[in-house]
Formats: structure tokens, C-alpha cells, sequence
């Protein structure tokens, strides 16, 4: 695949390592039959000092931080020596490959030298389990999420992403200390609301940081290490490795179909003949597909699709299996399909049963008779388990458990168990190659893909990992291919502004926040792409300085008076062209002037002004539409009778020109008055009823007949001033500029040269014209790459906060900027107008926790829930709130909908809350939630209220109302308790 | 108290903005004066307290309200510690991985050793000598400048210097005013390029006037203090703060230049700003 252009050794004892050098400039390093690709970026300006770009050689000064007793990957290896070496370092491989062990590294480098790691990672979940896992071999560990605080004084950190960002801001000591940060799954990056938190926290962080990041395979990573290069000016290297522990065969299961096809092999080549076996068994007849369906749904006694794959995965023993599918509630009714399925022995049995009962010992009384926790057993009993993020957090965790230690091994899952943890099967099933996405359906990216595959394969336990996509409609071979080994998707930034930003930054002496946006990936990115578009820029340039006229000035002048006349002629049958002048003399039958199918095509072929003929129609009745509107916005649609072509049909008519009329069929066509070019003195009689071909035949001769006897000059035309009766000044003036330049047209120089030569030379001059547009065109695109990027944007929202009060006109913050600081789980501003107005403090302390639930609901409902009573009157205040803000946003030019926006703070919860805050049990919220509403998605919304009620006490304490502060207290009393807030199992 | 010497005393532009809002309300109050009706959409800031219905002042100052949020501002209080300011203070004592340092204010602040930014930026190790070197970083009586990270519950203020801008200052000089009289701005740290004169603001009230710090390490400012005109700017501009204080006006980056630009136009020498022509002077400028 690589061949090196030079080969090196570099002694290093025992074993050998060849370091090549690869077409792209990627060093190829290998390592006892082992390959990865390692390449480096250093800050601009220092990569041409002799700056090395082979990877850091092993550190023999010191002892290594930790030993494993196997023989580590090239690419673990190389990761190690970068950041011994002080560098930072990109690592992107597949999820199975053993990126960990650069973490562990990470972590026992810091146990040694005193320092301090912080762990990032991008789900709270996820950093429970790690912090489990890395407490378990180092200790020293200490974890901070915003729901738990465990041994913040720790060496090594874990948390999410969120609380590093906001001890950034605030300036912690932990922040001083930390001399690496590992960012697990950054490839978080691009997600569009939460990404900027990544890149927040990386541009923040001090110089002297380094950072380890973790990724899927990346396309850009070069770009990225770039950016980490240039920003916190030291070398960041990239190590890339597509190597698999184990590799993975990728098969097609047709719906209905008998069998799986191979058609990506453990060598990763696409097998043509098996993928169109595969697609060709796919039933054509969709009716039949529907009917075997309904046969399933009513519980017949075929098997479903999912149904058979699993017995025989099964058979095969290829479990444990996961089977991804893309909804919560498919997940479930699939499980619920498996019901007479059992792969687990008696031992097994019990093992469950002993490690639920254990589980569920944290949970009370009441919360263990939940129809969920209850019925939950008789399933993983039997070695099968669902996983969603709908489900109730400690029933989560106890299926990941259970599949960690191998007694689930049947897994119904959706896409949020590909990140993280490492919990691979030996079998991956896609129930569907298509997911839906904001609206509509579409195939799987092959960066999603790759990622859900990826759990295919355990190490040391399977030689190959089988991956099996079931496909119920046509794909053609490209897309397949594309999904199925294409590659990953790039990392981009979504930076964007949030007003918590603005206000953390101004409130720091000497920071300011086009420094941030300066340097944040975003800007990088435009930057970036300025070479290209000034490379595309000189070759256009080129192309234009190619094109030579003859006599090019006489030329411009007489394609200048064209265009002119053109304008001028529009603007002519504008004024004429009015309903109120014309309507009168649409009666059916008039003959019409219209634009033709061909026309704007001809314009720019034409080198006259007379070029262009319209074709001559019949009216046949007229329709103004939109009465109801104001004048400007009406409309006036005619039908008319013209020549078509034939082959075209009646559906998509395409009017032919007058001269070539005869050749044509006519055929009812709607025009826009806008199209009507003349209106002519004959009316003709044509047939009453024009639905049918032999009517519609008679229409075609009066209109033959009339060509044949008025030839190419057309009827005579209706008078502007003596029929229309014009009376616009204007118009006369327009007709008479337009006839002095017609006759400048016709006296113009070059109409001296010859003939021939003038319409090539018009059209090369056009063609210079457009390259010309397209310059200007890129010039503009080149001065906003260069520019600040959302600097608009920064305007706006300066503004915004200037208004309401935040900052003062010398951008000081204000204390309703520094109560606002303090909230970073819900809508800040909204949440301070509302406490700054007064609203809570005439609330009861159920109210106020029913209230704030407004801020964390934004589950989709069909139907909005009823405000309970008592909450009217502070919900209102909450959306007067919100739409006074929205409505300063949208002054601000900040192009929000200001009633969307409203609507978004949703009162579903309130009741619920209220229920809650009263000491109702979680399943009687439950059932008041609905079936709809997953229990899980209850639990995590009741625990952020939790976090934001806690924010607002602080906010209320800073600004000195003990006394309210004390009642945000009191709520959170009251909501934490029983299974919503039971410990993480992991802790 | 006697409410109108309080008035007298205070800086002149708060009390003009005070006079300025709702009209009808207390503005200047005492210690037991009714502030207004309490009603239950009140927001209950420092400074009051409701006793029968009424909200009551429990500090003798000025009403501020930001729409529902009621507080009383005292006028010639002593420094009460905000999260975000920048301030100037005296060490007073090490020991326990801090150093205590004296703000004026109404309680003494701690310096965490973790908390602390090591000159030129270098990365801090957790080992035991850091604590045996504490002193090599700032020792008792050294005048530092600093950031106010936390305000505990119960008053103690956390400060920490959050980059190599902040630390050890040296080869300048304090000027001590009312902390009231400083006024908050976007930049409490600011270079008076005509002058050389570097000044930070405490919003404690101690302001340092002297050679601009620079990020670079080292004590290359040393050789400068020979320079006989740049001891006179930086008098100039430390005259300037002590005439603004003496005058009750607000002080801030802008008015000190203003006040420096005034006495050379009138020729008048550093040493002489403090006398009461040059305050006349400043006085109708102001008017």
C-alpha cells in the first residue's frame, strides 16, 4: 500500500523500528510486522528551523510511567513518546484498537511527575464508568461531573467537557496545574450545539498545556493538529492507524431473504457478484412485502426478518450480538419479538439474578415495584437486554454490566451505545441501512457506520468480527461501497457565540472575545481555504487573459447599447403590461405576443436587437390571483392556445417560436402576464371547449392560418397611446430612448466588419464578462475568509446584551451579568429577566421547581399539556420573558422567530414537577407522563432541574437574596430522592 | 449617624446618579430608614432586610435598583470582595500553601499557593519543595496585584492571579483611596504610553502606580529607576489620583490622564498638584 521512498533504522535495543517516508509526506513506521502513519505540525515559523518531522525517539532519561506486559501497538508506542517528548498528540484509530492505553499513559506520566491529567470526555455516563475504571488502577482519581464530585483534589481528573470549559473561566487551580488534558472522542467536536464547548476549552486552556486527543479515524487530522499547532504554539503530531485486532466481514441480509451475503471481505475488498445476488433476492412486489407484513404484526406465525437472523446468529454461535436499530421504541418491540428465546444456562441464570438483586438493593421499596424494574428480568434472564437512552439510568447500567461480564448476549441498542466504553460483541446487526434524519430518511454516513461496526470483534477472543446490515430497499453498489468502507467524516468546526461566552469573557481583565474567535478553529478553517480560492481566482484570471477580441472596445460599446435596449425594452413592457390597462383587452381570443421556450437561449446568441420573435398565442381566459393581497402583490395568469412541441407533451409545454409554429401541436398553456411581450388588434374565434385533441386541432389551424397571412412581421399591434390609452410620461419617453438607441444599434462601427465575425466576438465578450462576475464573486469570498468570522453576529448579541442591561455601554458588566454567570444550564437570559423581575419570589417552593422545569423540557409533544391553574399567571410572565428578549434579539438583526422561540420553553413538566415536589412515587409521575415519555428521559430532565435549581441559588446568593436563594433550596430538597436521584452503579 | 455629613462626604457622581432614578423613593438612607413597601415581587438585596412589611436599610448608603433587585450601596465602606475584580494588596503573612494577604477590606484575603501562576508561566509540579519556596515567590510585605476567584459564605476572600500580568509589583508606588471611588471599568490595568506609566486600579482602593510589568521575566525595569523624568510621571500620575480622591471624583483610567494632562497645560510640578490652585483649576475644568 505504502511504498517508502527511503528506508532508516533506528536502533533501539531489542526490537527494530523502520520509519519511511510515504508519497504524502506521512512517516510510515512499522514495528514487528505492525504499521501506523505518524505526521507532525509545528507552529508557523518554527517548521523551518530544522524542526524534526519524524516522530520523537523514546525517552531513555526516564523511567516509563507504566509497563504493560504485552508488547504495545506502533502506534501506542509512537503516541507515548510525543507527549514524553512535552508534544501534544492526535491519535485516530478505531474504537477497538486500544486508544485507552495513550489515557492510562497519560494519567501514570502525571502520578510520576507530580502534575495533574484531566480526562475529558463528552457523556456524564461515560465519565462514571471511566472514572470506575482508571480509579481501579491508579487511584489517585478523582471525578467531577454536574451531578457528582468525587476527590476534586485529585491527581487525575475525570469530567465532562462542560465543567473543564467552566473552570477555564473561573480561573481554577486545577487549571494551573494541569499539564495534560486528554479529550476523549473528540470528533465532538462538529456536534452542533455542544462543539464549541470543545473548542472553548481548548483554545482557553494556558500555553503551557499539552493535550492528548482521542478520535475515530479522522480525513482532516493534519488540519486539526494544525490548528492545536498554531494556537498554543508547540508541535502537535497526528499517529493514524486503520488497524483492526480483529477484522471485520460485512454481510447483506435482504429483507425476506433465506440467507447473508459477504460482501466486504476480512481484507476489506468489495465483492461485485455477491452484493448483486444480495440486492436481486429483494422482493420487487412492494404489495406482497405489505401483506407479509400485517401477517407479522398480527402475530402470525411467520417469523419476522429480525426474528430468524437471531436464531441463526445464534445457531452459529457468532453471539453476543448487538443489534442497533435507530428508534427507542423499535428497540424494545424487538426484544419483545425474541420472547421464547433463551441463551442463558442456569448458572447464568442465577449469576443475573444475583447481580439485579444487587442493583436494585439501592433502589426503596416503592421504586422496586416499578413495572419497569420488575418486568426487566424475566428478559435478562434469558441473556437479553435492550439499552437506550429512554431507559431508567440504573436499569441502563445494569444491562452494560451484565453485557461486560458476558451474561447478556443478546443486545438491542441504538447508536448512543457506540460511544464510549469499550463493550464489543462478537456480531453487529444494522436493522436498517436507512436512519431518519430531521425530516426525512437517509443511508447511514459511513462515519456512523464505521463507528456502530466498530463494536464488532472482541480482541483476543474472536480472529473476525461479522457485521450484518439488513436492507429492504434497492442500493446501488456506490453507495453501498461508500457506507461500508468509505471514509470517516472530516472534523469542522460549529463554533458559534452564546451570551454565557460574551459575559464569562468580558468579566476577565484583558481578555476579549475576538481574541477567542481569532483563535478558534472556525477562523482557522476559513483562514485556510484563502490559498485555494486565490489559486482558483489566477486561474480564472489566466482563462480570462486567454480570451482576445478583436477591436474589444467597439465591441463592448455595441454589446452595451444590447443590453441596454433590453433593459429599456422590459422596462417599456413593464409599464405597459399593467392589469389595469391591459385586463380589458384579454378577451378570449385576442392574439398575444409571448415569450417562447427558447428565448433566453437566443438572447444571448442574437447579435441584433430585432432577434428576438416571440410566438403569437391565442387568449383563451385570464385570472388575477391573490385579490385579497395589496396591489403590488397580485398577480395576473392567462391561458392561452400556442404552438408546442410536440414531443414535449401537454404536461411540460414548450411554446415554440413563431417561425416554427407550423411544426408544432397547440396545446392550453398558463403564461404570467410578465411573459406577455405584445398585444395585437385580431381577435380570432376559436372553439368553446379546448379539452379535447380535435378541438385543440381546430385552435392549431386559426393560429397556422393567421402566421400564413401576416408572414414575420405578425399582426398589426394594439396602440400604446390611442388603443391602451398609456398615459405615462415615462412610457413615451422609454419608447423614444429606445428608438435613438436603436438607431445607434443599427449605424454602430462594427457593423462595418464583417458579419460573420460578430457573434463569436459578442459571445467571447460575454464569456469575459461572467469570468469577470466570478472574480468579483471570489474577491468577496477571500476578504470574509480573512475577516472575523461571526463578527456580525458578535454585533448583534453585544448589542443585545447592551440593552437588556447586561453590559454597560463601556462593556462592564453589570450584577445581572454576573448572576447570569452563573447559570450554564438553562437559557440564561431569560432565567435572569425572570429573577430580576421578581417572579419567584411570590412562588411556593413547588412552583418554583414546576416553573424552572420550562427551561429543561424540550422533548417534542404532540399535544401541549395543560398549565396547571395555579401556574397560569407565572407561565405568562415566563413567556413575556421570552418574547422580550426574542424581540431585542430579532431588533438586534439576530434573525430569531421570535413566536418559535416562545414556544420552545415547554410546560409539559409542570404538573408532573409539582406531583414530584409533593412526594408522589416516580411511577405515579410516570403515568402521568404518558406512554409516551420514556422513564429515562423523566430522570435525566428531573436531575438537570436539580443542577439548574442549584446554579439560580447561587445566582440569588451573589446578588444578596438569602432569603429566595433558600427556597431554590428548599426545591432541590424536595425533587432529590428515590430512583431519579439513586448513585450511579459505577461510583 | 448624621445623614447629611454622609451625603457631604460622598462621591459626588453617586450621589448624582441616585438623584437621577425613581423619583419618590428613598435615595440616601440610614440604618433603620424605610426603603420602600415591601411587596412580594421584591428582590431583597445586600444591604436590607423587611420588618413589618417594609423594607428596611441595615447599612447607611445609597438605593440601587436593577428592575426588581433592591440594594443599599454604603458610601466610605470598606472593601467588599466581587468575584472578577482586580485587586492590589499587601502580604501579611505566609504559611499552610497560602499567603495572606491585607486588601483594606473588611476581611483579610488568602493567596493559594495553587492558585498562583509561577513567573514566566511555568508549569507548577505538586511536590513538597514548592511549599519550602514559597517565600522566594512573594515574602511578607511585598505589594502584589491579584484577582478575586471566590467569596466564600462566610466572607473569606479566595484570590488567585490568573495570568503572568498579575503578581509581584515593584519599583512604583501605593496610593491608597477609597475603595468607592474607583470606578469599574473593562480594563482595570492600563499603560499611560505618554508617560511610561503603568497604573493598576485595585477595586479595593489601592492603586499602584509605577513602571509597566512586562510578561518577560527577569528585572529589567531595574535600570530605569535612575531616569529622573519618568519618577516625576509617575508622580504626576500618583498626584493626580490622591487630587481626584481629595475631590470626591470618580477615578478611572480617564480621569487620572485628564487630571495629569490639566497640570502640565497650567506648568504646575508634581509636587505642587496638591495645593489649592491647581484644585480650583481642576475644579472649573470639571464644572
Amino acid at each position: 500500500m505504502h511504498v517508502p521512498e527511503k528506508k532508516r533504522k533506528r536502533e533501539t535495543g531489542e526490537e527494530d523500528i523502520v520509519i519511511g517516508v510515504e508519497q504524502n509526506k506521512k512517516n510510515v513506521i512499522e514495528m514487528q510486522g505492525k504499521s501506523c502513519l505518524h505526521e507532525v505540525a509545528w507552529p508557523p515559523g518554527k517548521e523551518h528551523e530544522g524542526a524534526p518531522t519524524l516522530p520523537p525517539a523514546e525517552r531513555k532519561d526516564v523511567e516509563p510511567a507504566r509497563q504493560y506486559p504485552f508488547q504495545i501497538d506502533p502506534f501506542q508506542q509512537i503516541a507515548i513518546n510525543c507527549m514524553e517528548a512535552g508534544h501534544s498528540v492526535l491519535v485516530a484509530a478505531h474504537t477497538s484498537a486500544g486508544k485507552t492505553v495513550v489515557a492510562e499513559y497519560a494519567f501514570a506520566m502525571a502520578l510520576r511527575d507530580g502534575a495533574r491529567v484531566v480526562y475529558t470526555s463528552p457523556l456524564k455516563a461515560l465519565s462514571n464508568q471511566k472514572y470506575r475504571e482508571f480509579q481501579e488502577k491508579f487511584g489517585d482519581v478523582g471525578l467531577i461531573t454536574g451531578d457528582v464530585v468525587i476527590n476534586p483534589s485529585a491527581s487525575c481528573l475525570v469530567m465532562t467537557t462542560e465543567i473543564l470549559r467552566s473552570m477555564l473561566y473561573r480561573g481554577s487551580e486545577v487549571i494551573r496545574e494541569v499539564s495534560l488534558v486528554v479529550y476523549d472522542e473528540i470528533h465532538y467536536l462538529r456536534d452542533k450545539e455542544r462543539g464549541v464547548v470543545w473548542e472553548e476549552s481548548i483554545i482557553l486552556a494556558p500555553k503551557s498545556t499539552r493535550f492528548a486527543f482521542l478520535s475515530a479515524t479522522l480525513p482532516n487530522a493534519r488540519d486539526f493538529a494544525e490548528w492545536i499547532a498554531t494556537t498554543h504554539d508547540s508541535p502537535c503530531h497526528v499517529v493514524y492507524t486503520d488497524y483492526r485486532p480483529t477484522p471485520l466481514q460485512h454481510f447483506l441480509y435482504p429483507a425476506g431473504g433465506e440467507g447473508i451475503y459477504l460482501v466486504v471481505d476480512e481484507r476489506n475488498a468489495f465483492r461485485e457478484d455477491s452484493f448483486s445476488k444480495a440486492i436481486g433476492s429483494l422482493e420487487e412486489d412492494p404489495d406482497e412485502k405489505k401483506k407479509k407484513k400485517k401477517v407479522n404484526a398480527n402475530g402470525g406465525k411467520e417469523q419476522s426478518d429480525v426474528n430468524k437472523l437471531i436464531n441463526m446468529i445464534v445457531e452459529k454461535r457468532l453471539d453476543p450480538v448487538i443489534i442497533f436499530s435507530f428508534s427507542k421504541n423499535e428497540c424494545e418491540s424487538l426484544a419483545d419479538q425474541v420472547a421464547a428465546l433463551d441463551v442463558n444456562s442456569s448458572e447464568e441464570k442465577e449469576m443475573v439474578r444475583a447481580i439485579y438483586d444487587g442493583a436494585v438493593d439501592v433502589l426503596s421499596e416503592n421504586d422496586r415495584k416499578l413495572p419497569e424494574v420488575v418486568s426487566i428480568i424475566k428478559r435478562i434472564e434469558r441473556g437479553i437486554g435492550v439499552h437506550h437512552s429512554g431507559m431508567l439510568p440504573i436499569l441502563k447500567e445494569l444491562t452494560e454490566i451484565l453485557f461486560q461480564e458476558g451474561l447478556i448476549k443478546v443486545l438491542f441498542a441504538t447508536e448512543t451505545f457506540s460511544t464510549g466504553l469499550n463493550m464489543p460483541a462478537k456480531t453487529v446487526v444494522f436493522t436498517h441501512a436507512r436512519k431518519f434524519d430531521g425530516g426525512s430518511f437517509r443511508w447511514i454516513s459511513s462515519g456512523e457506520y464505521t463507528q456502530m461496526s466498530g463494536r464488532a470483534g472482541r480482541r483476543g477472543l474472536d480472529d473476525k468480527g461479522t457485521v450484518i446490515l439488513m436492507i429492504d430497499s434497492k442500493m446501488d453498489p456506490a453507495t453501498a461501497k461508500d457506507m461500508l468502507r468509505g471514509t470517516p467524516d472530516p472534523l469542522y468546526s460549529e463554533f458559534h457565540l452564546t451570551y454565557p461566552m460574551l459575559i464569562n469573557i468580558l468579566r476577565v481583565e484583558g481578555a476579549n472575545v475576538e481574541d477567542l474567535i481569532q483563535r478558534s478553529y472556525r477562523q482557522f478553517q476559513s483562514e485556510k481555504a484563502i490559498p485555494m480560492l486565490e489559486q482558483k481566482r489566477a486561474s480564472i484570471e489566466s482563462q480570462m487573459k486567454d480570451i482576445v477580441i478583436d477591436d474589444e472596445h467597439l465591441i463592448q460599446s455595441y454589446a452595451g447599447l444590447l443590453d441596454q435596449y433590453h433593459v429599456l425594452e422590459k422596462a417599456r413592457r413593464d409599464m405597459l403590461m399593467r392589469p389595469k390597462l391591459v385586463l380589458p383587452f384579454l378577451q378570449p381570443g385576442r392574439l398575444i405576443l409571448i415569450e417562447h421556450g427558447g428565448m433566453q437561449a437566443e438572447s444571448s446568441r442574437s447579435i441584433n436587437y430585432d432577434a428576438r420573435h416571440g410566438a403569437w398565442a391565442a387568449v383563451i381566459n385570464f385570472e388575477v390571483l391573490g385579490k385579497k393581497e395589496k396591489k403590488e402583490k397580485r398577480r395576473v395568469i392567462i391561458d392561452v392556445l400556442a404552438m408546442c412541441d410536440e414531443a414535449r407533451g401537454p404536461k411540460d409545454p414548450r411554446i415554440l417560436p413563431s417561425q416554427e409554429g407550423a411544426n408544432g401541436v397547440a396545446f392550453v398553456v398558463t403564461i404570467d402576464l410578465d411573459q406577455v411581450l405584445e398585444l395585437s388588434t385580431i381577435r380570432v374565434h376559436l372553439p368553446a371547449d379546448l379539452r379535447t385533441k380535435e378541438t385543440r386541432a381546430v385552435g392549431a389551424k386559426v393560429l397556422k392560418e393567421v402566421a400564413k397571412r401576416f408572414g414575420t412581421k405578425g399582426p398589426p399591434l394594439l396602440d400604446a397611446e390611442k388603443d391602451i390609452k398609456v398615459t405615462s410620461d415615462d412610457y413615451f419617453a422609454t419608447v423614444a430612448r429606445l428608438d435613438k438607441i436603436k438607431r445607434m444599434i443599427d449605424s454602430h462601427p462594427v457593423l462595418e466588419d464583417e458579419q460573420g465575425t460578430l457573434l463569436p466576438r459578442l459571445q467571447a465578450l460575454r464569456e469575459k464578462a461572467d469570468l469577470k462576475h466570478t472574480i468579483r464573486m471570489l474577491d468577496k469570498d477571500i476578504q470574509k475568509a480573512g475577516g472575523l468570522v461571526l463578527e456580525e453576529d458578535l454585533r448583534s448579541r453585544t448589542r443585545v446584551l447592551e440593552r437588556l442591561g447586561y453590559i454597560d455601554k463601556d462593556h462592564v458588566i453589570s450584577t445581572k451579568a454576573k448572576a447570569a454567570a452563573e447559570i450554564s444550564t438553562g437559557d440564561e437570559l431569560v432565567l435572569c429577566e425572570l429573577i430580576f423581575s421578581g417572579v419567584f419570589s411570590s412562588l411556593k417552593v413547588d412552583q418554583v421547581a414546576a416553573l424552572i422545569s420550562c427551561f429543561i423540557w424540550r422533548e417534542k409533544s404532540e399535544a401541549r399539556a395543560k398549565v396547571p391553574h395555579e401556574m397560569e399567571g407565572p407561565y405568562a410572565s415566563l413567556r413575556d420573558a421570552a418574547r422580550r428578549i426574542a424581540r431585542a434579539e430579532s431588533d438586534c438583526h439576530m434573525g430569531v422567530d421570535v413566536d418559535e422561540y416562545v414556544d420552545s420553553f415547554k410546560p409539559d413538566l409542570m404538573a408532573i414537577v409539582i406531583e414530584w415536589c409533593h412526594g408522589a412515587t416516580f411511577a405515579h409521575i410516570a403515568s402521568l407522563a404518558g406512554d409516551k415519555t420514556h422513564g429515562g428521559s423523566l430522570v435525566r430532565a428531573i436531575r438537570r432541574l436539580e443542577e439548574l435549581l442549584r446554579q439560580l441559588s447561587a445566582a440569588l446568593k451573589l446578588i444578596g437574596d438569602v432569603h429566595l436563594a433558600e427556597q431554590f433550596d428548599k426545591a432541590i430538597e424536595k425533587i432529590k430522592r428515590d430512583i431519579i436521584f439513586a448513585a450511579s452503579l459505577f461510583l | 449617624m448624621k445623614i447629611h455629613r454622609l451625603v457631604e462626604n460622598a462621591p459626588r457622581q453617586i450621589i448624582a446618579e441616585s438623584m437621577s432614578d425613581a423619583p419618590g423613593n428613598a435615595v440616601c438612607v440610614s440604618v433603620g430608614d424605610s426603603i420602600e413597601n415591601f411587596e412580594e415581587n421584591t428582590l431583597r438585596g445586600h444591604g436590607t432586610l423587611v420588618r413589618d412589611d417594609t423594607l428596611v436599610a441595615t447599612v447607611c448608603g445609597v438605593v440601587e435598583r436593577v428592575n426588581k433587585l433592591i440594594t443599599v450601596k454604603t458610601l466610605h465602606r470598606r472593601y467588599g470582595a466581587e468575584v472578577g475584580d482586580v485587586v492590589v494588596g499587601r502580604v501579611t503573612e505566609i504559611g499552610g500553601k497560602r499567603w495572606r494577604i491585607d486588601l483594606q477590606a473588611k476581611q483579610e484575603a488568602q493567596l493559594m499557593l495553587s492558585a498562583v501562576s509561577l513567573p514566566g508561566g511555568i508549569q507548577r509540579r505538586r511536590t513538597a519543595e514548592d511549599e519550602l519556596q514559597m517565600r522566594e515567590i512573594f515574602k511578607e510585605g511585598d505589594l502584589v496585584s491579584a484577582e478575586v476567584q471566590a467569596v466564600h459564605q462566610d466572607g473569606v476572600v479566595l484570590l488567585h492571579t490568573r495570568s503572568t500580568r498579575y503578581g509581584l509589583l515593584k519599583h512604583g508606588q501605593l496610593v491608597e483611596v477609597s475603595a468607592c471611588l474607583v470606578k469599574r471599568q473593562r480594563q482595570h490595568m492600563a499603560t499611560f504610553d505618554e508617560y511610561g506609566v503603568g497604573i493598576i486600579l485595585g477595586c479595593n482602593g489601592l492603586i499602584w502606580v509605577g513602571i509597566p510589568s512586562t510578561d518577560a521575566v527577569g528585572d529589567s525595569a531595574d535600570a530605569d529607576m535612575d531616569d529622573a523624568s519618568l519618577l516625576e510621571s509617575i508622580a504626576r500620575i500618583a498626584q493626580s489620583i490622591k487630587v481626584l480622591s481629595r475631590m470626591q471624583m470618580m477615578i478611572s483610567t480617564e480621569s487620572i490622564g485628564q487630571t495629569a494632562r490639566l497640570s502640565l497645560e497650567h506648568g504646575i510640578h508634581a509636587s505642587e498638584m496638591g495645593r489649592g490652585d491647581f484644585l480650583k483649576i481642576l475644579w472649573q475644568h470639571k464644572e
